[in-house]
């Protein structure tokens, strides 16, 4: 499938130095790939690489290659590896790493810097680095001592997957990895292992948990993306299933139950499904797994589900009760905890046949008017006709809500979605990074005519490793989102969101050699469909639909979720 | 109402910058500051600290800093204005 980078011989006489203590500490650290791009502060690294058993992906932007890490690590669960230069190399990974950053994604970043002597001289290409990206990672390293790679980098990949997880960052001087040192002894054993949290949940909590549960009448599970981090969604079916409690998702938690099981309702929240949303506020009680009581779930905090108390897992002892309070919390791997949650009563048939009774009214439809396609029913059909296989790397507007709404997921892993920083232009890169993790996956990006433009030099990535990406592109030849946000909230003041003039992307995906096509008939989906699930190699889908098309439902920005609105 | 932070920590490039960027991110102002020298690779570093509107918690806060890496000990203090003590 991909033809990498060709390594070099390892000359013998080469002195032994930083930038092969920083290559030889990847090596140990089990990385197989590395995505970057060069440039002069990180050149000695690069130089390294040659003649090493990690296999470079090179991108087309920095950007491209710290959100490939960033897809490559949520499918492997291995920490995603980005490699740039310092200055605009460095702050074109700023996007990636703050993407990693709030979807809790684990990524090692490491960016040349100018030599130590020129640090704060303002040098050539010398940023702040380490200043710029405080606030977006877990921690950070200015490595000064060549002596000192190997502690960095198994103490950085650690960081990383411990807890929950996260960008680290290594910033590398370029004299740092230009020195000559010895190898010390033990350099090439494997780091420490990450830290998780063996000590089990309080008995007390774990107890007082059980028999909140018990007496609950209207209990809800209420999934975050938690779960699926800590890859418990074994865990989590089973109690659900032990249970019968019914379920909720957030856009993380998505597929952590598979889409069509018995007793899962729906994503909640802004784009939420109008089941999901009214049985989370007719609860008596929330069980917030791995979730983070974000705005885009709750909508107005203070009428969000009104009447529930609320049971709170997460790895991540800040998420407790910073937007609700906790009844009871409970710390630690999300596994052991819902293994230990064993209530031995529970009375809520006619709430689950409550819930069952607002699926089936609130189901979606996909008989619309008209002979145009329509995204949501092509989506839903292409999702279930991929299967288990199937991975979903979504970018950033309408298309990224009916994804969400109407795919079929069959385990976290399959949706690779920018949750928290909503970063247009995390697709395709994500879908190069799925591929690499997972090779015989159908990953299919679904992106929009706005999004795509955002990191559309990736497409070369693709073809450089002959990814068989599958591309679906939903062009309405706006800013669908913003247009729809105009329309309802801003009097219909459409300001900047018309993209009349975008290139025609068949064209544009055949000149970088991929194969593409487009459609605007309906009566050509399902024909579409099979053309991009039997391509051997990348294919990108041209989709025209509906520039008035909108995502519903919609729970108006500050309004409660209850408030609705619906087509 | 205004509170001090006590965070123990240990010495490292860029740390105290990471506290008190931390502190101000979660919506704190710090409005005083103490940072003797600990030795021994470890350090103290005293906040006084207010909020910047009244849905900040300081026990979050307190967890928010004490899972910065290399973070030892975090001991929050909360303490009434006079005006909040005279209603």
């Amino acid at each position: 499938m991909t033809v990498l980078a060709t390594s070099l011989p390892h000359a013998e006489s080469v002195p032994f130095t930083g930038a092969h203590a920083v290559v030889r500490a990847l090596e140990a650290e089990g990385v197989e790939y590395v995505f970057g791009y060069p440039g002069g502060a990180i050149m000695p690294v690069y130089d390294a690489l040659t003649g090493s058993s990690l296999k470079h992906v090179l991108a087309r932007h920095e950007q491209g290659a710290a959100l490939a890490a960033d897809g490559y690590a949520r499918v492997s669960g291995k920490p995603g590896v980005c490699l740039a230069t310092s200055g605009p190399g460095a702050t074109n990974l700023v996007t990636g790493i703050a993407n990693a950053f709030l979807d809790s994604v684990p990524m090692v970043a490491i960016t040349g810097q100018t030599a130590t002597a020129l640090m704060g001289t303002d040098a050539f290409q010398e940023i702040d680095t380490f200043g710029i990206t405080l606030p977006i990672v877990k921690h950070s390293f200015v490595v000064r001592d060549p002596a000192d790679i190997r502690t960095v980098f198994a103490e950085a990949f650690a960081l990383a997957m411990a807890g929950r997880p996260g960008p680290v960052l290594i910033d590398l001087p370029k004299d740092v990895t230009q020195a000559s040192l010895a190898i010390p002894p033990g350099f090439d054993q494997a780091g420490p292992a990450p830290r998780r949290s063996n000590t089990p949940p309080a008995a007390g909590a774990i107890f007082e948990a059980i028999k909140m549960i018990e007496r609950a009448k209207k209990p809800l599970l209420y999934v975050g993306g938690g779960v699926g981090i800590a890859r418990a969604e074994k865990a989590l079916r089973d109690f659900h299933a032990r249970t019968g409690i019914p379920a909720v998702a957030t856009l993380k938690g998505l597929g952590a139950i598979p889409t069509g099981s018995p007793d899962y309702l729906d994503m909640l929240g802004m784009h939420g499904g109008q089941a999901a949303n009214l049985a989370v506020q007719e609860s008596d009680l929330l069980i917030a797994c791995g979730a983070r009581f974000d705005d885009r779930a709750t909508g107005k905090l203070d009428t969000f589900a009104p009447n529930a108390r609320i049971i709170h897992f997460d790895a991540d002892p800040s998420e407790i009760s910073k937007l609700r309070d906790a009844d009871v919390s409970l710390i630690g791997e999300m596994g052991a905890i819902l293994h230990a949650l064993r209530p031995a009563s529970l009375h809520i048939h006619t709430w689950r046949d409550r819930c069952a009774a607002m699926r089936q009214r609130f189901a979606p439809r996909y008989d619309a008017p008209g002979s145009g396609v329509y995204a949501p029913a092509l989506l839903k059909a292409l999702s279930e006709q991929a299967g288990d296989d199937f991975i979903a790397t979504c970018d950033v507007g309408q298309h990224q809500m009916w994804v969400a709404q109407h795919c079929r997921f069959s385990r976290p892993q399959a949706h690779l979605t920018s949750g928290g920083l909503g970063t247009m232009g995390y697709g395709i890169p994500a879908g190069i990074g799925a591929l690499f993790a997972e090779p015989d996956a159908t990953v299919v990006t679904v992106t929009g005519d706005g999004s795509i433009m955002m990191n559309i030099q990736e497409l070369a990535t693709i073809v450089r490793y002959r990814l068989p990406l599958k591309i679906v592109l939903l062009d309405n030849a706006q800013l669908g989102m913003v247009r729809q946000w105009q329309e309802l909230f801003f009097e219909e003041n459409f300001s900047e969101i018309d993209l009349y003039d975008n290139p025609d992307f068949a064209e544009l995906a055949r000149a970088f050699g991929i194969e593409a096509f487009t459609v605007d008939q309906r009566r050509d989906v399902p024909a579409a469909i099979d053309r991009l699930l039997s391509a051997k190699g990348p294919i990108l889908a041209h989709v025209r639909i509906d520039p008035r098309e909108n995502v519903w439902p919609l729970v108006p920005p500050g309004a409660a979720n209850s408030q609705m609105m619906e087509a | 109402m205004t509170g001090e932070i006590v965070i123990d920590f240990k010495r490292s490039e860029g740390a105290v910058l990471r506290l008190i960027g931390q502190v101000e991110r979660r919506g704190f102002e710090v409005t005083s500051m103490t940072l003797p020298h600990h030795g021994a690779g470890l350090a103290r570093l005293t906040l006084g600290v207010e909020p910047r509107d009244a849905s900040r918690s300081f026990e979050t806060l307190s967890r928010h800093v004490a899972k910065i890496h290399g973070v030892t000990g975090v001991q929050a203090a909360i303490q009434a204005t006079a005006m909040e003590r005279a209603s």
